[in-house]
């Protein structure tokens, strides 16, 4: 009965979206932070190879997070 | 103006009054992180969220039609029976505003409907079926899944920036709660000023202003639940934010951010499957979730016990609100006196619980 009334598929898909959509921003998002931060160390010390591979690791972290936003938003849009 | 009309008019009225308490209530959970961990100034987060709360309203209507379909069969339904849930939505949200407690307003705004439906037609005419599978189910499971993607989120933060000097990663994270809270701030507007353009609509409904067929929203109630709700988010909040902010647990900018960012994931989630959330619930969720994986002990879970409870009272104790103001109402006849001296009655002891709240400090933190 409660089975019929609750969409069990609708509930696991809110779990595993959810869980995708989280985690995966937050680790985009401290990725580019690493990066950022990373990058500015090595540009102080002088080492240009490294500080442009953590600032590239910082732009595609940075494009991912914003591309999820805007995901976000495009959800709430069409709800 | 006849008695139906003025019945009609007191009932937008405390709908609109009902969404501005939702704003002040609500929607200060939204920006209550990014405000403790300085990632906004208070003024400019509460204006902001005000803005995107307005915003939001404009975006969908189909919560507006799951509030004024979903629960109760339409015939059952009038404007003194839609009047009188409001009251005990209203008398709900002024309790646990009184005693800092976040509940959810959309289950009090239901539950006040519920009650009085109940109280004026019997328990046949109440979907037991739409509470269940809509509210309830969804009420239960979005906060526990917000905690778990906090938890798991705030986990692999601190693995990635764990050794990184914590200037320019606090720098970084109360950025990123900025485009957080904007998100949370525009799905609440989305969902909470719908359910008040639900409500109103099911009265112009009942008074034969607006077809049943196809549920239709005037722009004009669209409108107005929108500046209402963003009045609400403009004019206060501060208690609840004091209470979801810092009380909870003390946060850093990463735990905001996972908390925020947890949050806004299961409600868009949870809104691409058409289930309609408390903000309150989720973002709770999130911050406990947040708080309990860096250290379990970080949690005041003697407060987090206090909210759950208020949780699981709100939707039978503003049922309970409604059905007894249907029963006070029904003792002056079915005609405006009730409605009437009701709201006098209630607007006198608003007046009064707030002139008394308000003469009680707040901390500093939490201060505009």
């Amino acid at each position: 009965m409660t089975g019929a009334i609750v969409d069990a598929g609708a509930l696991f898909k809110v779990l595993y979206a959810s869980m995708l959509a989280g985690v995966g921003v937050a680790t985009a998002f401290s990725l580019a932070i690493y990066g950022t931060t990373r990058a500015a160390e090595e540009r102080r010390v002088g080492r240009g190879g490294p500080a442009g591979a953590f600032a590239a690791l910082a732009v595609v972290a940075i494009l991912v997070s914003l591309g999820a936003a805007v995901y976000g938003v495009t959800l709430v849009v069409q709800k | 103006m006849g008695g139906s009309e003025l019945v009609l008019v007191i009932v937008v009225v405390a709908a609109l009054a009902f969404d501005v308490t939702n704003g002040f209530h609500d929607t200060a959970n939204v920006v209550a992180t990014a405000i403790s961990t300085h990632a906004l100034p208070p003024r400019l987060a509460i204006g902001g969220a005000s803005l995107l709360n307005f915003v939001g309203a404009f975006v969908s209507l189909k919560v507006a039609a799951t509030v004024g379909q979903g629960f109760v069969t339409g015939s059952a339904v009038t404007t003194t029976v839609v009047f009188c849930g409001l009251v005990g939505a209203i008398a709900w949200n002024l309790i646990t505003w009184y005693f800092g407690l976040p509940s959810s307003s959309s289950h009090a705004l239901i539950g006040g409907l519920v009650g009085s439906v109940i109280a004026a037609r019997g328990f046949g005419q109440v979907s037991g079926s739409g509470l269940l599978g809509k509210l309830i189910v969804p009420a239960i499971v979005a906060p526990v899944v917000a905690f778990l993607v906090a938890g798991t989120a705030i986990v692999v933060i601190y693995r990635i920036v764990g050794r990184l000097r914590p200037g320019p990663v606090n720098r970084g994270f109360r950025t990123g709660q900025i485009a957080s809270s904007a998100l949370l701030a525009l799905s609440h507007g989305t969902n909470d000023a719908q359910k008040t353009m639900g409500v109103i609509t099911l009265a112009l409904i009942a008074h034969g202003d607006v077809a049943a067929k196809g549920f239709h929203v005037p722009t004009w109630v669209v409108l107005s639940a929108a500046s209402a709700i963003a009045l609400g988010t403009f004019s206060g909040g501060w208690r609840i934010i004091r209470t979801m902010g810092t009380r909870i647990i003390k946060m850093d900018p990463a735990q905001g951010f996972a908390a925020q960012g947890a949050g806004a994931a299961v409600i868009l989630a949870a809104s691409s499957v058409g289930y309609p959330l408390s903000t309150t619930h989720v973002i709770s969720g999130g911050i406990m979730g947040a708080g309990a994986a860096k250290r379990v002990s970080a949690v005041r879970w003697g407060l987090a016990g206090n909210i759950a409870v208020a949780w699981m009272l709100t939707l039978p104790l503003a049922a309970v609100f409604g059905g007894a103001t249907y029963g006070v109402s029904s003792v002056f006849g079915s005609g405006a006196l009730g409605p009437v001296l009701i709201s006098a009655v209630l607007l006198a002891l608003l007046a009064i619980v707030v002139i008394r709240r308000l003469q009680r400090p707040v901390a500093a933190v939490a201060s505009p």
